[in-house]
């Protein structure tokens, strides 16, 4: 009983007979022509036929998985909630530039009297975009090139292609993304790249061609994924002026590895959570299908994080990793972990902690880093609720230690070596949000527990990143 | 005051004792090196020992990267990296040792001619032999130079070496040689060191120099290197005042060890 507004769940244009009270002794003498109105009550509903109208090149099979469950709604309300959903799919398979849902009473022969048409207009993205950007780095200037196919075969397939052309090093990549059509959680994704980079806090430059295959999928609540990687790793001296050790890891090698992570992600948002927590544990190893770099690598990051009094958050995060060689072989510059900077232990100069020859950081084959956060807004909060919002402000404390670990000792001997020497730092900051990938943040550092060698950058420091401890 | 600072900074740094710890690094001997590298690695080291300072030699499979200059083989002394022979004579000269310097002018200039010939000539063939001959890149230079490492790499690497040691020698005009003309050209070399060596126990009378070293490096390593074929050993075993010459400095210099 009782009639109903058609009001959308969320603003779409939704365009059926209108839905509302027509009084009856109500009668407007000049309207000429009355639409005919019908009363839907919430009684129930046959979802008869559900189209999608504006389809070019994508197939259509693809597509029943997302909308199938429009045809299982037994009332009004229903229908539209599971249109909506089913518009979230669509829109979320990245093919799309724009959905709309339009519901229609059933037209036609076979219509029922409570038969309701589901119809969703798409609008397809262009068959190939790009793009152009440029770039500006540490003493370097790049030209960043992307062209990008969403949905080259038809099944949201995406297939990507970016050359950046710097005024260093050149580096491009190709990829192919393939989505399991019916479940777009499952995908498979190949890779080829040619990058290279320097690193002047190791006197190192590299240069990585390669290759990669990966698998994902979820399991319960968890996502996983499978990769294999066969990467020729070419490494050099940055300058004359580079150690001698990191001179003896110059040339060439291949490491063909195999590697699964899993990820677990509560968060309502990777950048500046407000709630929920994070765990990722990633293992690799290599050396068993082929290559000549052995070794198995163990890492994993997590965070948790709550609100607390006056929209303040607690955030506590811990990171750690394991570098094992398998092997005679010592293990690569090129595999072992760094810490230290912006990102990781706040107060020390970028991955310039831990064993290091004549200046140049050489890594550690183990870690640990943990972070504790108080993010809060912006004292007074100014620009409340525009661009104030992007600001917090942040109190934090960091600790850490990166040191090589002799495989001979037992695990009692690494946990002691991994306790001593701890470096650790305090301070603030003011952090910005960049979009919802990215953050900046500058911030007042004291660094403590400084070891010989290490490299500290006391005082003001600034950071920008996507991960950060 | 000052200047006298800065002279004693100029002359202590010159006159930095060689250290016991002098390394010299080149491809691994057994399964790896070629024969241009290793030439050139004997010559440094017969240079070496003919100036009384000592160094190890370590073999290591990316010695070629590490190099500063992409060449084997170079030494590392005190946190120094010098490679190649000749800036390797110029930095033992700043050290004060050297070999030539009871040369005159004219005999010096006369000496670094015959370096260039060695070079332009020897080096070269050497060069040539190992990478544009297909028998000898297929059997021996494209498999040693390939072993540390595992395949794909390991044939991505020797044929991008090959495909680089045949641009360079398209550049300097050997690209269109054939191997017998490569033959001659080194026995016409040969005739000229021969000819300049005469009956003198060295080239420049009863002391040994550079140019000394870096005949005896290639000469040597041509001798004792095993080839598809014996006819570049063949060529040099013609002149007996080279052989007695090698076999000499071979006596004198490396008597300890078998090299």
């Amino acid at each position: 009983m009782g009639t109903v507004h058609a009001r959308s769940l969320d603003p779409l244009p939704m365009r059926g007979p209108e839905l509302g009270v027509q009084p009856d002794d109500i009668e407007a003498p000049d309207i000429e022509h009355e639409p005919k109105q019908e009363v839907l009550e919430n009684k129930n509903v046959v979802v008869q036929q559900v189209h999608i109208e504006g389809l070019g090149r994508t197939k259509e099979d693809l597509l029943t998985y997302e909308i199938a469950e429009v045809f299982r709604a037994k009332n009004l309300i229903d229908v539209m909630r599971k249109s909506h959903e089913a518009r979230q799919k669509l829109l979320r398979l990245g093919i799309f530039r724009k959905v709309e849902v339009v519901i229609d009473t059933s037209r036609g022969e076979d219509a029922l009297p409570n038969g309701l048409d589901v119809t969703f207009e798409v609008t397809e993205l262009r068959r190939m975009t790009g793009s152009y950007n440029t770039m500006v780095g540490n003493n370097e200037g790049s030209m960043v090139l992307g062209v990008k196919l969403p949905n080259a075969l038809g099944r949201a397939e995406k297939m990507t292609f970016q050359f950046s052309y710097g005024t260093k090093e050149t580096s491009y990549g190709l990829s192919f993304f393939k989505p399991q059509p019916g479940n777009f959680e499952r995908s498979i994704a190949l890779n080829m790249y040619k990058v290279t980079g320097q690193f002047p806090w190791s006197s190192l430059r590299e240069t990585d061609r390669g290759i990669s295959g990966e698998l994902s999928f979820p399991v319960w609540k968890t996502n996983q994924t499978l990769k294999w990687e066969g990467v020729w790793r070419e490494l050099g001296c940055l300058a004359r002026t580079a150690s001698f050790a990191v001179r003896e890891e110059s040339g060439h090698s291949l490491k063909s590895s195999l590697s699964h992570s899993m990820v677990i992600d509560t968060r309502n948002s990777s950048i500046l959570p407000k709630k929920g927590g994070l765990l990722k544990i990633h293992q690799e190893l290599a050396g068993y299908t082929g290559g000549d770099a052995s070794f198995l690598k163990e890492d994993f990051e997590i965070q948790l994080n709550k609100t607390l009094f006056w929209d303040s958050v607690l955030s506590a995060s811990l990171w750690g990793g394991l570098l094992l060689p398998i092997g005679d072989k010592p293990t690569s510059i090129a595999d072992r972990f760094y810490l230290g900077g912006p990102t990781s232990i706040r107060g020390f100069s970028m991955y310039s902690m831990g064993p290091q020859s004549e200046g140049d950081y050489l890594g550690g084959e183990g870690y640990w880093a943990g972070g504790l956060h108080l993010y809060t807004p912006l004292p007074f909060r100014p620009g409340r609720g525009g661009f104030g919002d992007l600001f917090r402000t942040h109190f934090f404390l960091n600790a850490g230690n990166l040191c090589n670990l002799n495989y001979g000792e037992g695990p009692q001997a690494h946990l002691k070596k991994l306790a001593e020497c701890i470096r650790w730092s305090y301070g603030l900051g003011i952090v910005l949000r960049l979009g919802n990938i990215a953050r900046l943040e500058l911030n007042y550092c004291i660094p403590m527990g400084v070891q010989s060698g290490d490299r500290i950058c006391d005082g003001v420091q600034f950071g920008a990143g996507i991960r950060f401890l | 005051a000052g200047l006298h600072r800065v002279f004693d900074l100029f002359t202590s740094t010159a006159a930095e004792p060689w250290p016991e710890s002098a390394t010299l690094y080149q491809p691994l001997k057994e399964d790896q090196i070629l024969l241009s590298d290793c030439a050139s690695s004997l010559a440094v080291q017969a240079y070496l020992r003919m100036c009384g300072l000592p160094v190890q030699v370590v073999c290591k499979a990316n010695a070629e990267y590490m190099s500063p200059s992409g060449k084997i083989p170079f030494i590392h002394v005190g946190n120094q990296v010098v490679s190649e022979l000749g800036p390797i004579v110029q930095f033992t000269k700043a050290k004060g040792n050297s070999l030539s310097d009871s040369l005159e002018d004219v005999q010096r200039a006369e000496m670094k001619a015959y370096m260039e010939l060695v070079n332009n000539m020897l080096l070269t063939a050497e060069l040539y032999i190992q990478w544009c001959d297909d028998a000898t890149a297929a059997e021996i230079s494209r498999p040693r130079y390939s072993s540390p490492y595992s395949w794909p790499l390991s044939k991505i690497l020797a044929y991008q070496k090959q495909w680089e040691v045949r641009r360079k020698m398209n550049a300097v005009g050997w690209g269109g040689k054939t191997l017998e003309q490569v033959y001659e050209d080194v026995s016409q070399c040969c005739q000229a060191l021969s000819q300049r060596l005469g009956t003198q126990p060295y080239f420049f009378n009863k002391q040994p120099t550079e140019l000394d070293a870096l005949v005896f490096g290639h000469l040597f390593t041509i001798l004792t290197t095993r080839l598809t074929s014996t006819e570049l050993a063949e060529r040099i075993k013609s002149y007996s005042n080279l052989l007695s010459f090698c076999r000499r400095i071979e006596q004198t210099y490396f008597e300890d060890k078998s090299s």
